[in-house]
C-alpha cells in the first residue's frame, strides 16, 4: 500500500513491546470505561431501568368487586386485570411471613408489570404459590415449602418472582384465589405520560370512581425504593468518574509517550523523505492499530466482566438482566480512539513541525535547567548513587512524570475512598445492627395488635411468667449484667401517610437501648427519640410535638432526641409511654447482656428451665447487604483502579528505559550491577509513588467528606461523626504508602528487564 | 600456558549471534604495559572481541581471564564489580549521561565503589587537570566538542586506576586534530604504564601509539605484529 502504511506497519512489528503496551493500555482503559459508563447509567436510574423492563405498572387501583361497574381508564396505553386479591394474615401459620397481599394472576407476562420469574416456575394450579423476592434476596424459605394456615388450603411454593412497583406479596392462579376469601380487585394501568405528579394526577383523572378502594402510583414505589437503595448512586457516581478520569489519563500518557519516543525515527523518516503530514500519518496509523484492537477487546471484556460487578450494584432494584445501554459501548467503541487520536495528535503535530537534524538528535530526554541543577545537587547528597539519579530522573520528562504522576493520584485517591466508605458503612453497620456475642435475645410472645416478626421455623413463643416475673428471673440469673425488655405498637403518625413502629424499652435502655446521636434518651412519659430519617422524611426536628395513635388510643408525644436506626419509620419511647397508647401490656422481648466468659448454652439453658414459653432468638447476623454490596465493589473498583493506575507506570518505565537504554548501557559498562539499575529505575517511579500518597490520601479524604454526606443524604440519614471521622493515623501511613505500592508494582517488572538487557546489544544497536 | 604478567588471556574464544559468528577461535595474550591496536575490516568482530575482554557480553565458548579471573566464572553482578575498577572503557561515541555535567559524570565512576561525592569530584577535577579540561567541568556534554567529551570519557574510564584501558575506536567520530589529540593522550597514559587495548581504523594512529598491531578478519587474528613506535 502507501508508504505511510508500510512504515507504520513495520513500527508496529518492530516496536512489539510498545504495540503490546498500547493494545493492553487501551484495552483496560476500555473495559474500565465500559464499567465507569455502567455504572454511572445505572447508578442515574436503576429503579427506572427495572420499572421499564417489567414494564411496570404506572397505576395500581383496588377496586370493590361489589361495586365497581368498569375498569376503562381512556388515557391507559395498556391495562392488565381485573385480578382477584386477598389478604391473607400468616400470623397464625407455622411461619411467619406477615400479611400477604396474593393476587390471582395465570400468566407472569403481559403488557403490564411483567413479573421476572426468578426461581421455579408461575403457579398454575391448585396448592401452588409463587412469592415477591427481589432477585438475589436471601431468604430462609424456599422451593417447595408449604404454607399452612388453619381453615385456608396449603400452598406449596413453587417460583419466585420480583415486581418492581410490588404489586402484590404472592401469586397464585385465578381459580386458587377463591378459595383464600377475595376481598378485592386488582387493576393495573400503563400510560403513555406518567413521569411526574402532574402527568399521573392527568392520567387518573379518567379513573372509574365506582367501587374504588384505593390506588398507587409508581412514583410513590419509586421514592421510597430510590431512598432505601439512594446511598449507592453517589458512591458509584464518584467511583465512575474516577474509572473515567484514571482511563483518560492512562491512554494520553502511553500514546503521547509512544510518539515521544519516536522522534528519532521521526526524524529518519523525513530525511528520506517523508512529507510532514506522511510523517504525521505514520505516527497515529502506528499506535491506532493496537489502541483500535485494544478498544474492540476491552469494550467486550468490560462487558463481561464489569456487568457481575454492576449487577451486583444494582440488584437490589430487581434489575435481573442487566444490559448495558447501547450508548455505554457506543461511547467506549467511539470514545477511546477518539481519545487516542487526540492524544497522538498532540505530540504528533509538534513531530511534524521538526527539522529533520533536531529530531534525530533528540533521541533521549530533553534537559531543562532545572533538571540539571536538580540531578546535580541530587549527585552531592549522601545518597547511594543509583538511588540519586532515580530520583532525578522524572524531572528530565516533566510531561510524562505529571500524567504517571496524576494516575498514581488517582489510585491512592481510589483506595483512600474505598477503605473510608468501607468504614464508614461499618461504622454505620455496626451502630445499626450491632452484632455482639455477649447478647440473648428472647422473645415472650407477639406484641399487642400485630405479629411480631420472628424467625421462621420456630415455634411460638408464650411466656409462661408474668412479665415482671420473667425480668426479675433474667436479672437474677448468674452472668447477666444487663436487661433491656422491649415492645413494639403498629401506631398512625397524625399528617402522614406512612405508618411508624413505636419501639418501647425499659431496663438497662443506657447500656443496650438505641444510641442517642444527639438529645437525651426519654426521661418520662410523652417524650420520644426518632431517627434522623424519621425528622427528614416527615420535615421535623428535635423539639417538634408529634400525635401518635396506636390501638385507638392516641397521644401527643415530643421529640426529644435522635437515634441511629436504618429505619425511617421508627419511634423510640421510655416504657411510661406504652402505658398511655396501650395500658397492661406486657414486655415482648428481652434483651440480656452477659459477662464475658458466660457459657451461651448453659445461659439459655437456665432461662428455658426458669420460663419454657420463652423464645431464644438464634444471634442476629450483623451484616447488611447494602454494606455487603458497598464494601465488594468497593474492593473490586479499588484493585480495578489500582492495577490501571499501575499499568500507566509500568508504561513510563518502559518509555523511559527505552529512551535511556543507552545511558543504562553506559552505566552498567562502568560497573553498575543489575540489582543497582533495578533500584534506580524503582526509585525514579518510587518518587512519584511518595508524592502521589502525599497527594492522593488528602484528595481521597476531601472526597470521602463529599460523598459520605450524600450518602447518608440519599439515605435520609445525617453523616454523623461516627461515619466522617473513619481515618486515623496508621491508616493513613498505611493508604500514603499505597501510592509507593502502586509505583513499585508498576516500575518492577520492566525495571528488571531493562537490568538484564545485555550491555554489547545496546551499544551495538546505538 | 599461564603467563605471570598476562593482563588478559583469551583461549579459543567464539562468539556467535543467530545469524553470524562474530568471533571464530581467538586466542591473545596482553601483557602489563603494552598498547595493543586491533585493526580490520567493519563487520570482522574487532568491538566483540573488547566486549568479551570488558566483561560486557559474555563468549559462546572459550576462556576470557582478565587479571588472573575467569571472567565466564562471574555472575552479572560480579561482572559489574569486574568492571569497576578493573577496567576502563572508552566508546566511539562517549556515552556520558546528557543530564550530568561533565564532572559529574567523571565523578559517577567513582562514587560506584563506595566514594563520597566529595571525594570523588576531588579526584575528578585532578584527572581534568591533567587532561586539560579543567574549565569544562561545569558544562554539560551537549555544549561540549567531540574532542572534550572524548577526553572527559577518558577521564572516566581512569577514574578507577583500572590496569586495563580499553579503547573502542576512540577517534572514529573525531576529526584529525581533536583525534590526534586523544591518541597523544593515550601515548602518554601508556609510557607512563597504563596497559592499553585500542581498535582503530587509523593505521596512521595505530602505528603512532601501538606497540603490537593485531589484525582480525572474519573473526580470526589474521596477523599480528610488534611495532617501533615512531
Ligand atoms: N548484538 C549483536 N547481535 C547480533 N549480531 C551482532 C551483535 N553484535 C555484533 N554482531 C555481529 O557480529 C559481527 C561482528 O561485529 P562487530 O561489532 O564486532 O564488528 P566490528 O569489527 O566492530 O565492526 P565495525 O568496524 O563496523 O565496528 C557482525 O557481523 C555483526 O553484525
Ligand atoms: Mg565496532
Amino acid at each position: 500500500m502507501t508508504a505511510v502504511w508500510s512504515a507504520a506497519w513495520a513500527a508496529v512489528l518492530r516496536r512489539k513491546l510498545q504495540t503490546i503496551v498500547i493494545g493492553v493500555v487501551v484495552c483496560a482503559a476500555s473495559a474500565t470505561l465500559v464499567m465507569a459508563l455502567g455504572l454511572l447509567e445505572a447508578a442515574a436510574a436503576p429503579f427506572d431501568r427495572a420499572f421499564a423492563a417489567q414494564q411496570g405498572a404506572h397505576l395500581a387501583a383496588q377496586y370493590d368487586a361489589d361495586k365497581a361497574t368498569g375498569f376503562a381508564n381512556p388515557a391507559a396505553q395498556a391495562t392488565a386485570g381485573p385480578f382477584r386479591q386477598a389478604t391473607v394474615d400468616t400470623s397464625e401459620g407455622e411461619v411467619f411471613l406477615g400479611t400477604l397481599t396474593v393476587v390471582g394472576r395465570a400468566d407472569p407476562g403481559g403488557q403490564v408489570d411483567r413479573l421476572a420469574v426468578s426461581q421455579g416456575r408461575w403457579a398454575t394450579g391448585p396448592g401452588e404459590i409463587v412469592l415477591n423476592r427481589t432477585p438475589g434476596a436471601a431468604g430462609r424459605i424456599g422451593l417447595g415449602f408449604r404454607v399452612e394456615l388453619p381453615g385456608r388450603p396449603a400452598l406449596t411454593v413453587v417460583g419466585f418472582a420480583h415486581s418492581v412497583t410490588g404489586s402484590a406479596d404472592a401469586w397464585v392462579a385465578p381459580e386458587q384465589v377463591e378459595a383464600l376469601r377475595p376481598d378485592a380487585l386488582q387493576v393495573l394501568y400503563r400510560f403513555a405520560h406518567a413521569g411526574t405528579a402532574a402527568e399521573m394526577a392527568a392520567a387518573t383523572a379518567g379513573l372509574p370512581r365506582d367501587g374504588l378502594l384505593g390506588t398507587l402510583s409508581h412514583l410513590t414505589v419509586k421514592d421510597k425504593a430510590t431512598s432505601e437503595l439512594g446511598v449507592f448512586i453517589p458512591f458509584l457516581m464518584i467511583f465512575g468518574i474516577l474509572g473515567l478520569a484514571v482511563a483518560v489519563l492512562i491512554v494520553a500518557n502511553v500514546v503521547s509517550g509512544a510518539v515521544v519516543a519516536g522522534l528519532r525515527h521521526i526524524g529518519m523518516l523525513k530525511a528520506i523523505g517523508f512529507t510532514p503530514n506522511q510523517v504525521m500519518g505514520v505516527y497515529l496509523v502506528m499506535v491506532s492499530i493496537p489502541a483500535f484492537a485494544g478498544c474492540v477487546l476491552g469494550t467486550v471484556a468490560g462487558n463481561l466482566f464489569a456487568k457481575p460487578i454492576v449487577q451486583d450494584a444494582v440488584e437490589g432494584f430487581g434489575v435481573d438482566d442487566l444490559s448495558f445501554a447501547p450508548w455505554v459501548n457506543l461511547v467506549a467503541a467511539l470514545g477511546m480512539p477518539l481519545l487516542v487520536a487526540s492524544a497522538a495528535l498532540v505530540p504528533a503535530l509538534r513531530a511534524r513541525g521538526l527539522p529533520a537534524a533536531r529530531a534525530i538528535s533528540a533521541g533521549t530526554a530533553t534537559h531543562t535547567g532545572r533538571a540539571l541543577r536538580i540531578q546535580h545537587w541530587l549527585g552531592g547528597t549522601g545518597l547511594p548513587r543509583s538511588v540519586s539519579l532515580g530520583l532525578g530522573m522524572p524531572f528530565a520528562r516533566t510531561g510524562r512524570s505529571a500524567l504517571t504522576l496524576a494516575s498514581v493520584v488517582l489510585g491512592v485517591m481510589t483506595v483512600t475512598l474505598a477503605a473510608g466508605v468501607t468504614m464508614s458503612m461499618t461504622a454505620y453497620n455496626d451502630a445499626v445492627r450491632p452484632h455482639f456475642t455477649d447478647r440473648v435475645e428472647l422473645m415472650a410472645g407477639p406484641p399487642p395488635g400485630a405479629p411480631a416478626v420472628r424467625p421462621e421455623g420456630v415455634e411460638a413463643p408464650a411466656a409462661t411468667l408474668s412479665d415482671a416475673e420473667d425480668e426479675a428471673m433474667l436479672r437474677s440469673l448468674p452472668g447477666t449484667t444487663a436487661v433491656l425488655a422491649g415492645t413494639q405498637l403498629d401506631a398512625e403518625v397524625a399528617g402522614g401517610t406512612q405508618k411508624a413502629t413505636i419501639r418501647f424499652y425499659r431496663g438497662d435502655t443506657a447500656a443496650l437501648g438505641p444510641r442517642v446521636l444527639t438529645g437525651h434518651w426519654p426521661d418520662g412519659p410523652g417524650q420520644v427519640v426518632v431517627p434522623s430519617r424519621f425528622l427528614n422524611q416527615r420535615g421535623l426536628a428535635v423539639g417538634d410535638t408529634i400525635t401518635v395513635q396506636a390501638l385507638g388510643n392516641r397521644t401527643q408525644v415530643k421529640i426529644v432526641g435522635v437515634v441511629l436506626t436504618n429505619n425511617a419509620d421508627e419511634i423510640f419511647a421510655d416504657w411510661s409511654t406504652v402505658d398511655v397508647l396501650g395500658p397492661g401490656t406486657r414486655a415482648a422481648t428481652y434483651l440480656v447482656r452477659m459477662a464475658t466468659g458466660t457459657d451461651r448454652d448453659a445461659y439459655t439453658a437456665a432461662v428455658k428451665a426458669a420460663d419454657p414459653g420463652l423464645q431464644v432468638l438464634p444471634p442476629r447476623d450483623g451484616t447488611s447487604s447494602t454494606a455487603v454490596i458497598i464494601i465488594s465493589a468497593a474492593l473490586v473498583l479499588t484493585l480495578v483502579l489500582g492495577a490501571v493506575a499501575a499499568l500507566g507506570v509500568f508504561n513510563t518505565v518502559v518509555l523511559n528505559t527505552r529512551e535511556r537504554r543507552r545511558d543504562l548501557g553506559m552505566l552498567k559498562s562502568i560497573g553498575m550491577t543489575p540489582r543497582q539499575v533495578t533500584v534506580l529505575l524503582v526509585t525514579s517511579m518510587g518518587a512519584l509513588g511518595v508524592l502521589g500518597g502525599l497527594i492522593g490520601v488528602p484528595v481521597g479524604i476531601a472526597v470521602h467528606q463529599l460523598v459520605v454526606p450524600l450518602m447518608a443524604q440519599a439515605g435520609q440519614a445525617d453523616a454523623v461523626d461516627i461515619l466522617m471521622n473513619v481515618y486515623h493515623a496508621p491508616l493513613l501511613a498505611l493508604l500514603a504508602l499505597s501510592g509507593v505500592v502502586i509505583a513499585v508494582l508498576g516500575a518492577v517488572v520492566p525495571a528488571r528487564g531493562a537490568a538484564r538487557l545485555s550491555i554489547a546489544t545496546v551499544l551495538h544497536n546505538e | 600456558m599461564q603467563n605471570a604478567d598476562a593482563v588478559v588471556e583469551l583461549t579459543n574464544v567464539r562468539k556467535e549471534y543467530s545469524d553470524s559468528t562474530a568471533l571464530d577461535g581467538v586466542s591473545l595474550t596482553v601483557r602489563a604495559g603494552e598498547a595493543v591496536a586491533v585493526m580490520g575490516p567493519s563487520g570482522s568482530g574487532k568491538s566483540t572481541l573488547l566486549n568479551m575482554i570488558a566483561g560486557l557480553d559474555r563468549p559462546t565458548s572459550g576462556e576470557v581471564v582478565v587479571h588472573g579471573t575467569d571472567l565466564g566464572k562471574l555472575s552479572e553482578t560480579g561482572l559489574a564489580l569486574f568492571r569497576r575498577r578493573g577496567v576502563g572503557m572508552i566508546f566511539q561515541f562517549f556515552n556520558l549521561l546528557d543530564d550530568l555535567s561533565a564532572l559529574d559524570n567523571v565523578a559517577l565512576a567513582a562514587q560506584l565503589t563506595g566514594t563520597t561525592a566529595g571525594q570523588a569530584r576531588k579526584r575528578a577535577l585532578e584527572l581534568f587537570g591533567e587532561l586539560g579540561i579543567s574549565s569544562r567541568r561545569n558544562i554539560y556534554p551537549a555544549q561540549l566538542s567531540g574532542g572534550e567529551r572524548q577526553r572527559v570519557a577518558v577521564a572516566r574510564a581512569l577514574m578507577n586506576r583500572p590496569a586495563l584501558l580499553l579503547a573502542d575506536e576512540p577517534t572514529g567520530a573525531l576529526d584529525s586534530k581533536s583525534g590526534e589529540q586523544v591518541m597523544d593522550l593515550l601515548l602518554d597514559l601508556n609510557q607512563i604504564g597504563q596497559t592499553l587495548l585500542l581498535v582503530t581504523h587509523d593505521e596512521r594512529l595505530a602505528t603512532r601509539c601501538a606497540t603490537r598491531l593485531i589484525e582480525v578478519a572474519d573473526g580470526r587474528i589474521a596477523r599480528e605484529n610488534t611495532l617501533e613506535r615512531a
